[in-house]
C-alpha cells in the first residue's frame, strides 16, 4: 500500500501547479504533517503527496501599512516570535504560542491549522476575529481570496475540492486605531493539549475615555466552527470598562455556551469554566483584573 | 523518492517510500536506534531529534520532507574522543536517567533548547519540554541538569574550580 503512493517535492509554486493541474487522484498536501501523519495512519492514502515544507514562497511574514501577508507554510514557532506580530497581533502569536509543544509548534503550519479545520484550533478563533482572508491555488492555478468563514465551512471540513492548496493569509490592519488584542486557552493540561475552550478577542480601545469604541469576541470548542459572540459585543460595545463591564462581559459569555451547547455533555462545565477563561481574556486584552465573586454568585 | 541529508555529521543518500516516518527511517535503514516511538502522535516526545537545530517529533514528519536538511539525534552528541556530552554528562551527574526511555528524545529537546538560548531559567527550561513526557524523574533532576549545562552555570563551575 505504501509504495502506490508517489512523494513529490516541488520547489516553487508554479511546480506545484504543474504538479497537480492535469492529476485527477487524490492529492494530499504536507506541510508540517502534524495532523495529517496521524490521520495517514487511519485513512485510505492519497495517491500523491506533496511536500510544500521547502517551497520559500509560502513561508514567511511580510508587514505592510495596510495588512500582514503569511506564508500558509509558516511554522507556528515562527509566528510565536515575530517581533512584529507580538506587538501588533497578540491574539495570533499567543494562540500560535500554545498550540501543542515545541516540536509541534517546530513544524506545524497556519494553513495546516486551517485546512484541518478541527473545532478546538487554537488558530482559528484569532483568524476570525482578526477578519482574515485566506488565499488559496485551485488545483487549476487560479488564485482565489475568501474570507475565513467561506473557507472553514464545519466539522473537519473546508470548502477546498481536490488539490486546492492554502498559500497565503491575509489580515488587514486597522491604522490610526489602538487595537488590543488576546487569546486565551483551556485545556485538560497547561501545556500538549487540545483546547476545551478558546476565547479571541480584539478591541479598539480608547484610553482616554476608558470606552471600548469597537470589540469583536470569538469563541472555539463550542460547535463545529468558532462562534463570533455577536450578543456579548452588542452588550459591551462603547461601555466604559469598570467592574460591571467586567461583570457582564463574564455573564455573557456564559449566555454564549448556554445558547451554543444546550444539551451537550459538557455544558455544564464549559459554562462555568467559560468564566474563569474570560477573566484571563480580559486580563490579557485590558491588562486588568476583573472580580470573580459577584459574577459567580449569580450562576445557578 | 531518493533523499540526501546529512545526519549526525555524515551524508546520506537513500531510497524512502513516500509515507515512510523520519523516526523509521532513522531507526531502521540508519540503524539509529536511540530515539524510541513511543506515541507514534507527537504526543511524548521519546522520538524527538534536531531538524537543523530545531527539536521536532520524528514520528510527524515524513523521511522525503527532510530531503537536503541536516539532522542531530542522540547518537550524534558525544565529543569526537566518544565521551559524553556536557549536557549529557550532566544528565548522569544528577540522576537525570531512571528507565532511560524517554532520555534520547529528552536530552535532544534539552540541547535543542540550550543551542538556542545557552542561559535559559527554569520557567524557560520547564516550558520547553512540555512536549517530553517523563514517567520516572518528576522532571526535577532533569531541569538540575540542564540548569548546571547553562553556559552562565559552566563558566561559574569552572572560575570556583
Amino acid at each position: 500500500m505504501m509504495g502506490r503512493v508517489q512523494a513529490a517535492a516541488p520547489r516553487t509554486i508554479p511546480e506545484i501547479s504543474a504538479l497537480v493541474g492535469g492529476f485527477n487522484g487524490r492529492i494530499a498536501y504536507i506541510a508540517g504533517g502534524t495532523d495529517l501523519i496521524i490521520a495517514l495512519d487511519h485513512e485510505t492514502p492519497p495517491e500523491v503527496i506533496v511536500d510544500i515544507s521547502q517551497i520559500a514562497d509560502l513561508a514567511g511574514i511580510d508587514v505592510y501599512p495596510t495588512h500582514i501577508l503569511i506564508g500558509a507554510a509558516t511554522t507556528l514557532a515562527a509566528l510565536a516570535e515575530h517581533p512584529v506580530l507580538r506587538d501588533r497581533l497578540p491574539v495570533l502569536t499567543q494562540a500560535a504560542g500554545q498550540v501543542g509543544s515545541v516540536q509541534i509548534r517546530n513544524r506545524a503550519t497556519l494553513g495546516g491549522n486551517i485546512a484541518s479545520a478541527v473545532p478546538a484550533g487554537d488558530l482559528l478563533p484569532a483568524l476570525k476575529c482578526l477578519d482574515a482572508r485566506i488565499n488559496v491555488l485551485t488545483r487549476a492555478g487560479a488564485g482565489t481570496a475568501s474570507e475565513f468563514d467561506d473557507i472553514v465551512t464545519g466539522m473537519g471540513e473546508t470548502s477546498l475540492s481536490n488539490g486546492d492548496l492554502i498559500t497565503g493569509i491575509c489580515i488587514p490592519l486597522a491604522r490610526g486605531k489602538t487595537w488590543l488584542s488576546a487569546f486565551a486557552k483551556l485545556g485538560r493540561r497547561t501545556t500538549l493539549s487540545i483546547a476545551r475552550l478558546n476565547l479571541a478577542a480584539v478591541a479598539d480601545y480608547d484610553r482616554p475615555q476608558n470606552r471600548l469604541r469597537e470589540l469583536r469576541v470569538v469563541a472555539g470548542a463550542i460547535g463545529p466552527v468558532p462562534v463570533r459572540l455577536h450578543a456579548l459585543e452588542r452588550r459591551l460595545r462603547a461601555r466604559i470598562v469598570d467592574q460591571s463591564f467586567g461583570e457582564d462581559f463574564l455573564h455573557a459569555l456564559t449566555a454564549a455556551v448556554d445558547a451554543a451547547i444546550p444539551g451537550r455533555c459538557s455544558h455544564a462545565y464549559k459554562r462555568r469554566a467559560v468564566v474563569g477563561l474570560g477573566l484571563d481574556l480580559l486580563r490579557g486584552l485590558l491588562g486588568r483584573d476583573f472580580e470573580l465573586a459577584a459574577a459567580v454568585s449569580v450562576m445557578p | 523518492m531518493l533523499i540526501t541529508l546529512c545526519v549526525n555529521g555524515t551524508d546520506y543518500q537513500c531510497e524512502v517510500a513516500a509515507l515512510e516516518k523520519l523516526s523509521h527511517f532513522l531507526r531502521e535503514t540508519l540503524g539509529l536506534t536511540g530515539l524510541k516511538e513511543g506515541c507514534g502522535e507527537g504526543e511524548c516526545g521519546a522520538c524527538t531529534v534536531l531538524i537543523e537545530d530545531q527539536p521536532v517529533n520524528s514520528c510527524l514528519v515524513l523521511a522525503f520532507q527532510v530531503h537536503g536538511k541536516r539532522i542531530t539525534t542522540i547518537e550524534g552528541l558525544e565529543n569526537p574522543d566518544g565521551s559524553l556530552s556536557g549536557l549529557q554528562q550532566a544528565f548522569v551527574n544528577h540522576g537525570a536517567i531512571q528507565c532511560g526511555y524517554c532520555t534520547p528524545g529528552m536530552v535532544m529537546s534539552c540541547e535543542g533548547l540550550l543551542r538556542k538560548n545557552p542561559d535559559c531559567s527554569e520557567v524557560e527550561i520547564r516550558h520547553a519540554l512540555a512536549g517530553n513526557l517523563c514517567r520516572c524523574t518528576g522532571f526535577v533532576s532533569i531541569v538540575a541538569a540542564v540548569k548546571a549545562s547553562t553556559t552562565l552555570t559552566v563558566a561559574a563551575a569552572a572560575a570556583a574550580e
